[in-house]
């Protein structure tokens, strides 16, 4: 069933990030905006980002073995990381703001916050899920080891994680080797 | 030899057919039961079929003479764009999905749905969704868009009214239910089939479902995705949309027609499902070709992903890219339109017994073919060029989603109404309301052919005196009125039946499928014993081998 | 008056597909036909053959035998498929031929003829060789190969006259080409064929389609500004005309006049028709319209107006006399 969600989720990105691109292409964006993304910062959170995939399969790992404490502790880890890439994107909104470029204001305002937005939303969403897992966690919910809780939410979280990839690719390394 | 059906056992804490609790029609609201979330998802569509039918005749009064002044243009306009909506995911979705999540565990010989609390989650959200969709009428104003919606129009400054904001929201609750209830047939046909059913062995009907179920996880989230940013334009004045301030009116279009093609196919392989079940047994003879029907609902379901854009040869795309989309619109015709000749080879050498289901499968032939053969017209570019957007779309689409889906539908109501209620329906009265349909849809819809090879656009709240116009029109608005009274008709019919029907037996048909080997209606667990299925009629086979 | 000619020439040279006046419209009309026949045969065969079938093999009463379970015939598949396939390579390749005949490839330096823009709800016409500027009827010479530019002021609109030949959209922000050889002099009609808002039903479209010399003596009496008032209402509706708010959406050429949010009126007098083809044009039916707007045509972006009868009357006069 997870993956269908995710099959079907993923065709939603597919269809903002072709938006993206049209829109890129067709209205024409004003390169001073392109270049005002911070790609450096954000290179950085993309990597926490991609690390919290990597902890939520240690979580998964360990989940296996019967290992619940160390369980918690890569739980734990992802959700931290996961927090720290929507902070990071959060100081990334807040900077641009600043610097006047809004959904409103322009067509590369518009795209931008649509596409990094409906991420942030479903990264969001994930810790949310994760949360609840991890207090599952205390709860004593996976001291059994027939569960399957884990590794579906776990596809969803690495879903995530792969659409960053796409966006962060789109937005932000793209332009700079394409003439928009 | 035979298998004990457990899975998934439905829980008697649950209320649903024949537990008998306190609660009244309370029961139906509480009910997880996919018999009764079938039965809700069919009147939903029931009513929303009355409403949307009223809104036609609306229309049609205003258009029967030049220069009318029953309705407004605004008035006009939200008739129209609501009766379309309301048709396509208000009426043929829920109808789709009612006959789904009834007979698909019934069929593959399951108890349950995979996720029954899920399945009353999308019944409902469906619901909810066209009555915030109806809510506009109150709240200032239906929206006037068209139900395609195009932009700038569906945009603030051209449409200040509340009604596109609704239309939004609407959309996207009826489409959380659509996706849901995919994804829970999706899971039920893979994981609780009896033991012998395999893929190869499924009746075609949950061919159709599966197929179907798939196509729309992948067509609805284009449509959401364009709604999600139209809503962020008209409330946070986001620029996807706005041309005033760079953004782009085809965006839009690309958008809703990659979901609105796909659509298409998702209100017409469910249909073409039932036929597949209604030909072959009342003609006592297996389906012609079960192979090529199933693989060609595969390659339509891919396809239907490549021909979006014949919907815009006429908004200057270029030569090459029309061409493109014209030959696969083509191609996609040749899966779709064989299926005609397969259910005709399925008919020969047959012992025919023509029941009002069967007469509505017959009688589908050949209105499919007509609007089959339009719409190859449509996809010969240069045709298109001349005919789009004018009264021949309006046949043709009608000829489509009425000679095709909806007579699929009715041939599946006939077929399926004795297994739903144990009383049959009236086959007598249903033979009066057999031809007042179909020659009332034919009245109205086949002039409209005419009215576009004269000129007459699509849309339009009235036309001027024109030779023919007048006439063929008020031809057409009294066809329509046939159609609206036959409706009146099949209300009854339905009522009367289930009140006082004649008894059905639980097999009346003598059919080939393992809905028909429970009683009707089948209790709370479907089934607690069947045989392991062998073959792909396994009643048939049961029957034949005591 | 001009209602009843319309009817009549309608009714004589039907304005439809059927019935093409240009090169465009010809080309596509014979493909029509053709697939009109294919799309013919086709219908009859499976109307035989579900005739067919269902007189033969219905259950006769005392028929108790079963039906021959035949499952399927691998050739007679093949058939079924194979048939509309090369039927349907042959409308492709028509398909594609029509395509380049009709829109063939434009020349990068090559100028419209026309610009058309399409208005909710009315159509702006202009010659960009001659400058001229006018409304709601085109004309164009026959006998003559035309490059006409649509393009949109607001929503999507759609240029269609059937007997021309192929539709086409006019999309905001972009710049969309038609190409028409019309055959003879003549009045062709159509209408805007994507809906484009409440009064998309009064976008119609009158082509006066006239011979070189006739077109070329339209447009030299067109690039002249407007004829000065001589009457003293004339006079007084021109002045009502250029102070109350008239002005500012339309335009007359040589008054101070430029907008073109509403259409031109610079000759309005000598067009056939008003508001699309909605009423005739004479001093009694400008007087009705101005008078009250919203009544004529509801919802067109022209507002009733808070006039006495005499101002609105002076106003009419004004304009009835721009030829």
């Amino acid at each position: 069933m997870m993956k269908l969600v995710v099959g079907t989720e993923a065709m939603f990105f597919v269809s903002l990030i072709m938006a993206f691109i049209y829109m890129a292409y067709n209205a024409g964006f004003e390169p001073h905006e392109v270049q005002q993304l911070d790609i450096k910062t954000t290179g950085i959170f993309t990597v926490v980002l991609f690390c919290s995939s990597f902890t939520l399969m240690l979580a998964e790992k360990k989940y296996n073995s019967r290992k619940i404490k160390s369980l918690k502790f890569w739980l734990a880890a992802t959700i931290v990381l996961g927090l720290i890439f929507l902070i990071g994107q959060g100081k990334e909104y807040i900077r641009l703001i600043n610097d006047n470029i809004t959904l409103s204001g322009s067509v590369f305002g518009t795209s931008f916050y649509a596409l990094t937005g409906f991420h942030g939303l479903h990264v969001f969403i994930g810790l949310i899920i994760l949360s609840i897992v991890f207090v599952l966690a205390f709860l004593g919910d996976f001291n059994k080891p027939s569960s399957n809780v884990i590794s579906t939410v776990a596809i969803y979280w690495h879903f995530v994680d792969i659409v960053w990839i796409f966006v962060f690719t789109v937005v932000y390394v793209l332009p700079h080797f394409t003439k928009i | 030899m035979s298998e004990s059906v457990n899975i998934p056992e439905p829980s008697k804490a649950f209320p649903g057919i024949g537990v008998s609790t306190d609660q009244g029609l309370l029961q139906w609201i509480s009910s997880v039961d996919h018999k009764m979330i079938g039965i809700m998802y069919l009147l939903v569509s029931l009513l929303f079929f009355v409403i949307g039918g009223a809104e036609a005749l609306l229309m049609r009064t205003q258009l029967a003479l030049p220069m009318n002044h029953v309705l407004s243009p605004e008035a006009y306009d939200q008739f129209f764009t609501m009766h379309g909506t309301t048709m396509i995911f208000l009426v043929a979705m829920p109808a789709i999905f009612g006959f789904a999540v009834y007979f698909t565990p019934l069929m593959i010989g399951a108890n349950e749905m995979a996720f029954p609390r899920m399945n009353a989650f999308s019944l409902w959200i469906t619901f909810f969704g066209g009555l915030l969709l109806y809510f506009s009428f109150f709240a200032g104003g239906a929206p006037d868009a068209g139900w395609f919606n195009y932009a700038p129009l569906n945009q603030k400054n051209y449409s200040s009214g509340p009604g596109i904001d609704y239309y939004t929201m609407g959309l996207l609750l009826t489409g959380i239910g659509s996706v849901t209830t995919s994804v829970n047939l999706v899971v039920t046909i893979l994981h609780y089939r009896i033991k012998g059913m395999k893929l190869n062995k499924l009746p075609l009907f949950v061919w159709m479902v599966l197929v179907n179920s798939f196509l729309l996880l992948a067509a609805f989230p284009s449509l959401n995705a364009a709604l999600a940013m139209l809503l962020m334009d008209r409330q946070f004045h986001a620029h996807f949309f706005n041309t005033s301030n760079g953004g782009s009116a085809l965006l839009w279009q690309h958008l809703f027609w990659i979901f609105g093609h796909p659509e298409v196919y998702i209100v017409i392989l469910p249909p073409f499902g039932i036929l597949s079940e209604v030909f072959p047994v009342f003609s006592r003879k297996p389906i012609f070709g079960y192979s090529f029907i199933a693989a060609s609902s595969v390659a339509i379901a891919l396809l239907a992903f490549g021909v979006w854009a014949h919907h815009m040869f006429a908004v200057g795309l270029g030569n090459t890219v029309d061409s493109f989309f014209s030959a696969s619109s083509m191609l996609i015709g040749i899966p779709t339109g064989v299926k005609i000749f397969n259910w005709l080879a399925t008919m020969y050498g047959g012992k025919i017994k023509f029941t009002v289901s069967m007469m509505f499968a017959v009688a589908f032939l050949v209105e499919f073919t007509i609007g089959g053969l339009s719409g190859i017209a449509f996809s010969i570019v240069p045709i298109d060029w001349q005919l789009t957007d004018t009264y021949y779309v309006v046949a043709h689409l009608h000829y489509v989603f009425i000679g095709g889906t909806i007579f699929g539908l009715l041939a599946g109501l006939f077929y399926w109404f004795p297994k739903m209620t144990g009383k049959m329906l009236n086959e007598k009265l249903g033979k009066w309301f057999f031809w007042l349909f179909a020659i009332g849809f034919n009245v109205t819809f086949l002039v409209q052919h005419v009215l576009g090879i004269l000129g007459m656009p699509r849309r339009v709240y009235t036309y001027p005196n024109l030779p023919w116009y007048g006439i063929l029109n008020f031809i057409s608005t009294v066809g329509a009125f046939m159609m609206g009274a036959s409706m009146l008709l099949l209300i009854y019919l339905v009522f009367k039946s289930k009140k006082s029907g004649e008894v059905a037996g639980n097999d009346p048909w003598d059919a080939f499928t393992l809905e028909w080997a429970t009683t009707s209606p089948s209790q709370l667990k479907n089934f607690d014993e069947l045989p392991v299925v062998h073959g792909r009629r396994p009643l048939w086979d049961w029957k034949k081998k005591p | 008056m001009f209602t009843l000619k319309l009817y009549v020439t309608h009714f004589f040279f039907l304005q439809s597909v059927e019935n093409p006046a240009s090169f465009q419209a010809e080309k596509i009309n014979h493909l029509f036909n053709v697939f009109n026949v294919a799309a013919a045969a086709m219908l009859l065969l499976v109307c035989v053959l579900v005739t067919y079938i269902c007189i033969k093999f219905r259950q006769k009463k005392d028929d108790a035998r079963e039906a021959s379970q035949t499952t399927g015939n691998k050739k007679l598949e093949a058939l079924m498929i194979g048939i509309p396939t090369l039927l349907l390579a042959y409308f492709f390749w028509q398909t594609v031929s029509v395509e380049n005949a009709v829109a063939a490839p434009l020349h990068p330096a090559q100028q419209p003829d026309v610009i058309i823009t399409g208005h909710q709800w009315w159509w702006e016409v202009e010659y960009p060789a001659s400058k001229v500027i006018t409304a709601n009827e085109v004309h164009l010479p026959a006998g003559k190969h035309i490059l006409m530019e649509l393009r949109t002021a607001d929503v999507i609109h759609d240029w269609w006259v059937p007997q021309l030949g192929n539709k086409m959209d006019m999309i905001p922000n972009t710049k969309n080409y038609l190409q028409v050889d019309i055959n003879k002099p003549g009045d062709y009609f159509g209408a805007c064929s994507e809906f484009c808002g409440a009064q998309h039903a009064w976008m119609r479209i009158h082509v006066i389609a006239q011979s070189q010399n006739d077109f070329n003596n339209w447009l030299d009496s067109n690039t002249t500004n407007a004829h000065q008032p001589t009457d003293s209402l004339a006079m007084r509706g021109a002045y009502l005309f250029q102070t109350k708010t008239c002005a500012s959406c339309h335009r007359i050429q040589g008054r101070n006049a430029v907008s073109n949010y509403g259409p031109d009126l610079t000759h309005v007098a000598s067009r056939q028709q008003l508001l699309t083809g909605l009423i005739d044009n004479n001093e009694t039916e400008l007087f009705k319209w101005i008078n009250h707007p919203q009544q004529i045509k509801e919802d067109a972006h022209m507002p009733d107006f808070i006039f006495d009868k005499d101002s609105v009357q002076a106003i009419a006069h004004y304009l009835a006399q721009l030829k």
